[in-house]
């Protein structure tokens, strides 16, 4: 079967495919979003959960490009899931993406270490556009270039730019255009094919029909891992590669050493370095920030900062979200008649809708500040520091960012492991991020813990309340740690890991840059977990709402006369049949139902009926307390705790929230994942449901034993 | 004598001359860590495990099991 064939030249397409490539740290990011501002979508590359980022933008003469925003790497040997799509992609004529012309985008203060992907890039035959990116900064070091003699030896043309300030920008589309209109890619190869590899690489043309001999020697590099080759012609490649005594990876150093031989003496030609041995900035900064002593204690005061931040700034904004959302709601009541639609558009949808939108400020903030510290290059001296902690856990020094991203939402954090190229390592990450307390779990936190520290307590400057969220925050990192052991225990892989990262310079941020980034995962928050939670929403507002048969009628029916029996007010009324109904409804039934289960734990099937709808999303165990005990008009957390204090146990008369009951809770809630949107997401980045479900029978399973070990101990 | 990066101490200086394991000697090179650069120990990390070092104008940070691959001279 010959399934690749040669593509169209750019004239025969509508729009031309352009692709941005470079290694890691070479500012691409800011010449992608340089060029494409707000026209860019984000999205996932086929088959994999790597970001897919593609642009658009249109030249001078008209000419529409689709910028394709590849991600960085070194060399097209890939060694993470990122990698690989770079070479699945180029060494595939084939692909919905295979690019027309790239734009290579180097570092120009370290061109000796970015032209190797580049080279391979030539020889893969694409006609290329070389943009030496951060022309400033190579001003200050005194780095000097010969323009022309580079162009000429790396048969390339090169534009010198500044993508933080836009710099030369215009001459970079002038030179894209020229490139556009006469796309001459030469044929002259970088790296000399040694008499086997020749052959190889001459087979598998001939099979696949493939125009270009490198893309060819690739291919029977990675014949194994290209999503794009059936079995029969991986079979049929691994012959041509046995039958060769093809070695992959004596070549691949063979190969390597060859282009730096070939560029190092063109660089030392064209290349003028006067900086002396003074060491810079980020050396000297680095003293304090990586010290052994002061490094780790910078980052956790760092990292308090942005909690505080995230608290102090979110709760202005959540606050009008909910008021406006409660305004919607009430308005829409108003409006529309009694009915089962208006139910289910107020108390249903916009309910649901508000659930999801009250977090975009915790988020916006947290992704604003990391983005921050990314754009620095702070994180990648974090990811140094605690590389070695976070390995005795079966973690990546990597997984430090999901980790800190899991306190404010779990969802954003799980997909920040995707730049963690062992697999293992990942996953485990994935796996172990949603124990870290929420900013979800707050509200339950907040309404449960006055039964279990009273708030009169101090010591000092320390509120014993405050010392008690601290602990619960606390267990959640124990036991985020304590299963990531045992998941590194239980879990085999062949796979090594590596760290080998690259320490960036110090930079100023690009605002441009952080704020892309905070919006792209606002939206994608927005539209993946809002999907979920609002379905989700819709099942338990109809579980809530319907009951078995007339039963809801006769509840209603008793509530109304019990209320004219005892002389109740209007909106008392109303609260009373709101919970006489719940208690009629499926959900009261299935509260009900469970309720023998969880009776060891300290939990009546009241609690029950909270326990199940906040399943969707734990903040939904306030709103749930509200309606069970007749007070949903009035929806503060103050006065659900008021309420829930007076509530007594039918049989024994004590407070039902005792201490025991009340820890017990607070337990099921630190462990227990209760959050349809986590799974999804676990569901997608693991594309298989064996590990959202292992993940959600596991903690649940904890949380269970944990309230009951609890409940037995105190009660 | 030969010696891996792993065993030289904070501030000294080496020269690489080979990689012990192929497939991490590999990886190196294309991040620009290659044989005849001359590489520094900067620092060790705070809990250990890892080295900050420097080659040519570029830091980089790798763990000590990838540094016992470095030969130097």
């Amino acid at each position: 079967m010959h399934r690749a064939k040669i593509a169209s030249p750019p004239s025969h397409k509508k729009t031309v495919t352009v692709a941005l490539i470079g290694n890691p740290n070479c500012g691409k990011s800011t010449v992608f979003n340089q060029l494409t501002g707000l026209r860019q979508k984000v999205g996932n590359f086929p088959g994999v959960t790597v970001d897919k980022k593609v642009g658009t933008l249109s030249l001078s003469d008209g000419t529409a490009i689709q910028l394709v925003d590849f991600p960085g790497t070194y060399s097209l040997y890939p060694t993470s899931q990122d990698e690989r799509v770079v070479l699945n992609i180029l060494a595939n004529p084939q692909d919905a993406l295979y690019p027309d012309v790239v734009l290579y985008v180097a570092d120009s203060t370290h061109l000796e270490k970015h032209l190797l992907l580049f080279t391979q890039i030539k020889d893969l035959g694409f006609p290329s556009l070389l943009a030496l990116n951060m022309a400033d900064e190579a001003r200050k070091e005194n780095i000097v270039y010969d323009t022309a003699a580079l162009k000429k030896s790396l048969d390339v043309p090169v534009v010198s730019i500044s993508a933080r300030d836009g710099e030369n920008f215009p001459q970079l589309k002038q030179a894209l255009l020229s490139l556009l209109q006469q796309p001459t890619a030469t044929s002259r190869l970088f790296y000399q094919f040694s008499e086997k590899e020749k052959s190889v690489a001459t087979a598998i043309q001939k099979y696949l029909n493939l125009k270009n001999p490198y893309q060819a020697l690739l291919v029977a590099q990675n014949a194994g891992r290209l999503p794009f080759l059936n079995q029969q012609q991986r079979d049929k490649i691994q012959n041509a590669v046995q039958e060769n005594e093809f070695n992959r990876l004596n070549k691949q150093v063979r190969e390597v050493m060859q282009r730096y031989d070939t560029f190092t003496p063109i660089l030392k030609k064209s290349v003028q370095r006067t900086t002396g041995s003074k060491r810079s900035l980020t050396e000297k900064i680095d003293d304090i920030v990586t010290h052994r002593f002061y490094g780790p204690l910078i980052f956790f005061g760092l990292m308090v900062l942005v909690f505080q931040a995230i608290y102090a700034w979110s709760s202005f904004p959540m606050d009008l979200i909910d008021a406006g959302f409660r305004n919607l709601n009430e308005w829409v009541k108003s409006v529309l008649p009694a009915a089962w639609y208006t139910d289910l558009l107020t108390d249903g949808i916009i309910a649901g809708l508000g659930g999801i939108l009250i977090f975009i400020p915790q988020i916006a903030i947290l992704f604003l500040l990391i983005a921050l510290l990314e754009e620095v290059g702070y994180m990648a001296r974090a990811v140094f520091m605690f590389d070695n902690v976070m390995q005795k856990f079966g973690l990546n020094g990597r997984s430090i960012v999901a980790l800190v991203s899991g306190a404010a939402c779990a969802i954003p954090a799980v997909m920040s492991t995707r730049t963690i190229s062992n697999w293992k390592e990942r996953l485990i990450s994935i796996m172990v991020t949603p124990f870290i307390s929420c900013s979800a779990r707050i509200p339950v936190y907040t309404v449960l813990i006055g039964f279990v520290v009273p708030a009169s307590i101090t010591w000092g400057i320390f509120n014993a309340q405050g010392l008690a969220f601290m602990g619960l925050y606390l267990l959640g990192i124990i036991a985020a740690l304590v299963s990531a052991y045992i998941l590194k225990r239980l879990l085999k892989s062949e796979e090594r890991s590596f760290l080998m990262l690259e320490l960036p310079a110090y930079r100023m941020p690009v605002f441009r840059n952080v704020l892309l980034t905070v919006w792209e995962k606002v939206k994608t928050f927005t539209i993946e977990a809002g999907r979920i939670i609002l379905i989700v929403s819709i099942i338990l507002w109809v579980l809530a709402s319907y009951g078995p048969s007339n039963k809801m009628e006769l509840a209603e029916n008793q509530a109304i006369e019990l209320a004219q029996e005892s002389n109740l007010d209007e909106s008392t009324t109303a609260d009373l049949i709101a919970a006489k109904k719940i208690e009629a409804s499926f959900a009261g039934h299935l509260g009900k139902f469970i309720e023998p289960a969880i009776r060891p734990l300290g939990f009546d099937w009241k609690i029950g009926i909270a326990l199940i709808t906040s399943f969707a999303a734990r903040e939904v165990f306030v709103g749930t307390m509200a309606t069970i005990y007749s007070i949903g008009s009035a929806e503060d957390e103050g006065s659900i705790r008021d309420r829930m204090a007076r509530e007594k146990n039918p049989l024994t008369g004590k407070p039902t929230y005792d201490f025991a009951t009340s820890l017990s809770l607070l337990i099921f809630y630190v462990f227990a994942m209760m959050c349809m949107s986590t799974l999804a997401i676990v569901k997608r980045e693991t594309n298989s449901w064996k590990w959202p479900i292992i993940q959600f029978v596991f903690m649940t399973a904890l949380a269970y034993f944990g309230s009951l070990l609890v409940y037995q101990l105190f009660s | 004598m030969a010696h891996t990066l792993d065993q030289l101490e904070v501030g000294k200086k080496g020269i690489i001359t080979e990689f012990a394991d192929e497939q991490a000697g590999c990886q190196l090179m294309t991040m620009g860590i290659l044989p005849g650069s001359e590489v520094k120990v900067i620092r060790k990390a705070p809990m250990g495990g890892a080295i900050y070092l420097k080659t040519d104008h570029q830091q980089f940070a790798i763990r000590n099991t990838e540094a016992e691959c470095i030969v130097l001279k």
